[in-house]
């Protein structure tokens, strides 16, 4: 496997022919953008979640004083 | 017929069966992204014309055939938004708007990067390929801030259908571009079984594996955004009342 690998050395294989620095920035951006785009909706996620939860209790919190009045008009 | 597409359109259904096909959807992805890249960067031959910058091709070609994909998938969206006012319909034709223009945004970014040495120029603006693909970029973002301009939701899915109309023709012309002019964006070359020939398997074997990747990755991407805006827009449900409490 190693054999069929087109690089002898490690420079060799971050210089990529000279053309290292387009070839990386290229796999950089690529890995940048596949993470940002799996990571940005979970957070979303999580804050969405949060912020729901959040007006769950405050309206549970409202129903129960509502029943605590002890004045049923 | 009929109950299996209104079941389809329902945001509880299409929620709970992402829930089961995520893990598998984005296991494969990993896997995929995964081989077409180490595969590319340590196997790839040199290619006789471009020495190394080959491998910039591998994931440019796989993210701009992707980006294609996403004017076909919002004009089917929002016809049947306008159709049958499919509420699930028009969360893909919203969510698959932003992700477009990401994917666009990358497609020019790899490609002036692949440009700048195998052209000797990062933008060329007689190209009618690159041309047609910043078209496609700036669309997105007109759709995308049309959206959150426009307070009516049916307003919104109205206008932005008959956008993606107007995208779905420039992806033909994407398409063709590099045939009907003839300029500086070479066309795809032939697939061909031939180890010597310029597209040969060592080089489409690769790259078929990161398209598939990269489609994988465009799936995950939209369900996870279609389901943050089920959360949202379902929030008085019961249902998603139930998740927001376990949460």
């Amino acid at each position: 496997m190693f054999e069929a690998m087109e690089f002898s050395s490690f420079s060799e294989f971050i210089d990529m022919g000279g053309y290292g620095f387009n070839v990386w920035s290229v796999y950089a951006l690529f890995a940048l953008f596949v993470a940002a785009n799996l990571m940005l909706p979970r957070i979303k996620r999580k804050q969405i979640l949060r912020e729901q939860k959040r007006r769950l209790v405050i309206n549970d919190e409202m129903n129960k004083a509502d029943q605590n009045d002890g004045d049923p008009v | 017929m009929w109950l299996w597409f209104s079941k389809l359109g329902s945001p509880k259904w299409f929620y709970e069966l992402s829930s089961k096909w995520l893990p598998w959807l984005i296991g494969a992805m990993f896997i995929f992204l995964a081989v077409g890249v180490v595969w590319a960067l340590l196997y790839l031959p040199p290619d006789y014309q471009q020495s190394y910058t080959s491998r910039i091709l591998i994931v440019h070609v796989a993210v701009a055939g992707t980006s294609l994909a996403f004017f076909p998938i919002m004009a089917v969206a929002g016809a049947i938004t306008l159709v049958w006012r499919m509420k699930l319909a028009d969360m893909v034709a919203k969510t698959a708007a932003p992700l477009g223009a990401w994917f666009s945004f990358l497609t020019l970014a790899t490609g002036s990067i692949w440009g700048s040495v195998s052209w000797g120029t990062w933008w060329e603006w007689t190209d009618a390929r690159l041309v047609s693909m910043l078209f496609q970029f700036f669309l997105l973002i007109g759709i995308v801030s049309l959206r959150s301009a426009l307070e009516e939701p049916d307003q919104a899915a109205k206008a932005c259908a008959l956008l993606s109309i107007v995208g779905l023709i420039n992806v033909v012309i994407i398409k063709y571009s590099v045939e009907w002019w003839n300029l500086l964006h070479q066309p795809s070359s032939p697939l061909s079984l031939d180890g010597n020939s310029a597209n040969g398997p060592e080089f489409w074997l690769p790259m078929g594996v990161m398209l598939i990747g990269v489609y994988l990755f465009l799936t995950v991407s939209l369900i996870l955004s279609i389901r943050n805006e089920i959360l949202q827009r379902e929030r008085r449900s019961q249902w998603v009342q139930d998740i927001v409490r376990q949460s």
